[in-house]
């Protein structure tokens, strides 16, 4: 008896893993990827939305940078061609990255205003044999990896939950991918817009007229770094004091200080702290006295710029206390200060920044796409396209019913295929799949070839009364033979949707292709096997 | 069974270049719409901002259409002025234009006191990206089907015949689809996507009852027809009140709109390609391809 229906049993324990998976507490949710907070979970299910159907905003955008590969550089590794190429191409050290490999190197620039003939040259400046063609756009998964963990951090620093970020690739080109529910575009837009590289660097008079050559360049778009340009005023100096948030170990919340001003309390870290007071004791901010900072007031003095992608957002002089412990070198140990800014909306924006830390590279939204989806509208259509769901679920009813005539044979048809589409839809709250419009076409489709499979079991089996279960075994092969041709023809026409990620249209081919397998193993074996045990006598 | 029964035509009174004459001919005359739409705008199909890049902002507001096209007058025009496409509710409007200048035209729709719905926004790189992907993906599936169908049935003519029909089934909705104004989005290349599906369905059904089995052609193409009907007309009746349910006049969600409209299509069209044209070309092989 039970071998005689595995079939069924099958199909009966699928539905009920499906049930587990959609209605328990605490399951479903899967990976999904870098989710701050997991996608959002609404309502009775697990099942979670996408976009369209939970509102809120997406960007996709690629990363500004170009990647030469095949950089032979040896076994001394390439030490000083960071510095080497970021000279040449006139870019901050911090925009060039060298990944080593085994015996070559890959070579990134993360800037969207170099040109692939510049790079290419800048190398071979450099003493490497690299052509143009060695050179192409875009930047490596390691970094996409980074961005992807800095924007995750961004937002959820930020305060925004439910964002979700990760890397998507569509035809060799990679994108960021940003989701976050209930956010408002432009909103959003800006979050992630910046880099949000933050620089500390010590500005401060020189004796003489000459600028010492450990000196920088100018800073900030003013340029008022290097006074000795213009002629009056003092002669000053700039030198990156702390090159990038690295050097930030722990990063406090937004706080007043007793004048009122926004601070944000910051711990260095121990490799940090050392070189960073010794650079201070060098350039005189040891001296309680020099506490005046007379950045964009006339120049000179001894300050500290907070400098945030290339814009200085702060100058200080530094606190007699914290001068006192650069000179006596306890800062060593005890590397604590407040860093802030001008209003209290900036110093949120470089705490997070601070903590968040900087992407490798900037966006390049002037070439990816955006999307927005007020919540009350996607409210509406989650209701909608269930709605549709069920009336095409109603329409095929009506066209089995009115050509069978016979509910013995068209209620486990309508029952069988719902069966498809619930197990499908656990499938979806196991993975964590966030559902989107397309998936819900994808489900339709679902119902849509799964009804035709059954209709070919059907017809193949009632053809003439069914005596013996040989007879059936026979008809049920063949049957079979024609639903396993079709299955295939569907699942490898829709395989390049889902391997090339055609974005959006990746959902839809996954569970198109999940409800065809779904469908051939389980639910219509069992289908033909119900309707033997009602036509026959075992 | 009367209602759904499949007409009894008699095959016997139609010669094989009868059969097929039609199918072929409306193929010829899909391939010539699509020929002329090349001609006249530089490409087969009308392709939408998906593919183009530019946006699409959907907004609701008491306002009337031409007012809401004013609002939007003083921004710079890039290839000329947005269109504004009256919905269902009569509320919703769906505003299009080819610029990217999202946060621009949201701006105006706010400040105008429309409230604005979605925003879509895809850039003019990303967008050739995707369309050429979309081309690939298309190609590769129906390229896949094909050699599918070749491993299983081992013989010319019948495979022929299926992928015939299968393209068929595809270049006549994409016809259909510029005559009645639809553009190329993702949601229809999707749907033509799964018409090689459902199209292959009732093709491969024909030929293992006709090929695999005993018994008289005439015979077995009844059968064959009779199951393949049912499953065509079933599911093109789910698809066809999806498109309607689904459209601007109803719940106003256009992806599913547009693929439940593509798919009633290209079932019609398989309706005929399958039970003329591909009968036409088994009964040609069964009498006297083989016998040569």
């Amino acid at each position: 008896m039970i071998r005689e229906n595995w079939r069924i049993g099958l199909l009966v324990i699928f539905v009920l893993a499906a049930a587990v998976a959609l209605f328990a507490p605490g399951l479903g949710g899967g990976v999904a990827a870098n989710a701050t907070d997991g996608n959002v979970t609404t309502g009775p299910t697990n099942l979670q939305y996408g976009l369209d159907l939970s509102g809120g905003s997406q960007i996709r955008a690629p990363l500004s940078g170009l990647t030469a590969e095949g950089v032979d550089v040896g076994p001394r590794g390439g030490n000083n061609l960071t510095g080497q190429v970021a000279s040449e191409l006139n870019v901050s050290t911090t925009d060039v990255r060298v990944r080593p490999g085994n015996g070559s190197a890959t070579v990134e620039v993360y800037s969207g205003n170099v040109s692939q003939r510049a790079f290419a040259s800048a190398l071979q400046s450099a003493g490497y044999d690299i052509q143009r063609s060695d050179v192409s756009d875009g930047l490596t998964k390691e970094t996409y990896d980074t961005a992807v963990e800095v924007l995750s951090n961004k937002i959820s620093e930020s305060g925004l939950s439910g964002g979700s970020v990760q890397t998507v690739s569509s035809g060799g080109e990679r994108y960021v991918s940003i989701e976050v529910p209930n956010q408002n575009r432009s909103e959003l837009r800006e979050l992630v817009a910046d880099q949000g590289q933050v620089k500390t660097i010590a500005y401060f008079t020189v004796e003489g007229n000459r600028t010492p050559s450990y000196c920088e360049g100018p800073v900030g778009t003013n340029a008022s770094g290097n006074g000795s340009a213009n002629g009056t005023g003092p002669t000053t100096c700039n030198v990156t004091a702390l090159p990038s948030q690295q050097s930030f170990q722990d990063v406090r919340p937004v706080q007043q200080d007793q004048s009122g001003r926004p601070v944000v309390p910051v711990t260095l870290t121990e490799e940090a702290a050392k070189p960073f007071t010794e650079k201070m004791q060098r350039f005189g901010f040891d001296d309680p006295s020099n506490r005046t900072c007379g950045y964009g007031r006339g120049g000179g003095g001894h300050c500290l710029l907070t400098v945030r992608d290339g814009e200085v957002v702060y100058s200080a002089g530094v606190d007699p206390d914290l001068a006192r412990s650069f000179a006596s070198g306890e800062f060593v140990d005890d590397p604590v200060y407040q860093t802030s800014a001008q209003n209290a909306s900036q110093a949120q924006g470089l705490q997070v920044d601070l903590q968040a830390g900087a992407l490798p590279a900037p966006l390049n939204l002037k070439e990816g796409t955006s999307q927005y989806i007020l919540p009350s509208v996607a409210q509406r259509f989650k209701g909608l396209s269930l709605v549709t769901g069920l009336v095409a679920v109603l329409a095929v009813s009506v066209a089995i019913f009115v050509r069978y005539r016979e509910p013995r044979v068209a209620v486990p048809m309508l029952l069988t295929g719902l069966s498809e589409v619930f197990i499908l839809l656990g499938f979806a709250a196991t993975i964590g799949l966030p559902l989107d419009l397309s998936h819900i076409a994808g489900f339709i489709a679902v119902i849509g070839t799964g009804v035709d499979d059954l209709v070919i079991i059907a017809d193949e089996i009632l053809q003439s009364d069914v005596s013996t279960g040989r007879v059936f075994k026979s008809r049920f092969r063949r049957a079979f033979w024609v639903i396993g041709a079709a299955a295939a023809t569907t699942v490898i026409a829709m395989s390049p949707l889902a391997l090339l990620s055609l974005g959006d249209l990746r959902g839809f081919a996954i569970i198109t292709i999940v409800g065809v397998l779904i469908g051939v193993l389980i639910t219509r074996p069992a289908y033909g096997n119900v309707l033997r045990r009602l036509l026959t006598d075992n | 069974m009367a209602a759904l029964d499949v007409p009894a035509v008699d095959y016997t009174d139609y010669t094989d270049r009868q059969l097929a004459a039609i199918p072929l001919a409306v193929l010829v005359l899909a391939l010539a719409v699509l020929g002329g739409w090349f001609l006249m705008t530089g490409a087969p199909v009308t392709p939408g901002i998906e593919f183009t890049g530019g946006t699409e902002l959907q907004v609701t507001t008491g306002a009337g259409q031409a007012q809401i096209q004013d609002s939007f007058a003083a921004l710079p025009a890039v290839d000329g002025q947005p269109t504004v496409t009256p919905t269902a509710g009569g509320n919703t409007f769906i505003v299009t234009t080819q610029s990217t200048d999202t946060d621009a035209l949201t701006s105006a729709a706010e400040s105008a006191g429309y409230t604005v719905e979605s925003v879509q926004e895809t850039s003019a790189s990303f967008g050739s990206d995707v369309q050429q992907l979309g081309v690939l993906g298309l190609a590769a599936a129906f390229v896949g089907m094909a050699l599918l169908v070749f491993v299983l049935f081992r013989s010319l003519v019948p495979s022929v015949a299926v992928i015939l029909s299968a393209f068929s089934d595809i270049v006549v909705p994409l016809a259909l689809m510029n005559l009645f104004g639809i553009e190329l989005s993702l949601g229809t290349v999707a749907a033509l996507l799964m018409l090689i599906g459902y199209s292959v369905d009732s093709d491969i059904l024909l030929n293992n009852h006709v090929l695999k089995r005993r018994g008289d052609f005439y015979e077995s193409t009844y059968r064959a027809r009779r199951t393949g009907v049912t499953m065509t007309l079933t599911s093109m009746s789910a698809m066809a009140v999806m498109a309607v349910v689904a459209s601007k006049y109803v719940f106003n969600i256009p992806l599913l709109s547009q693929v439940g409209v593509v798919l009633v299509m290209g079932l019609a069209v398989d309706l005929m390609n399958t039970y003329l044209l591909n009968v036409s070309l088994l009964r040609w092989y069964k009498f006297e391809g083989i016998a040569r």
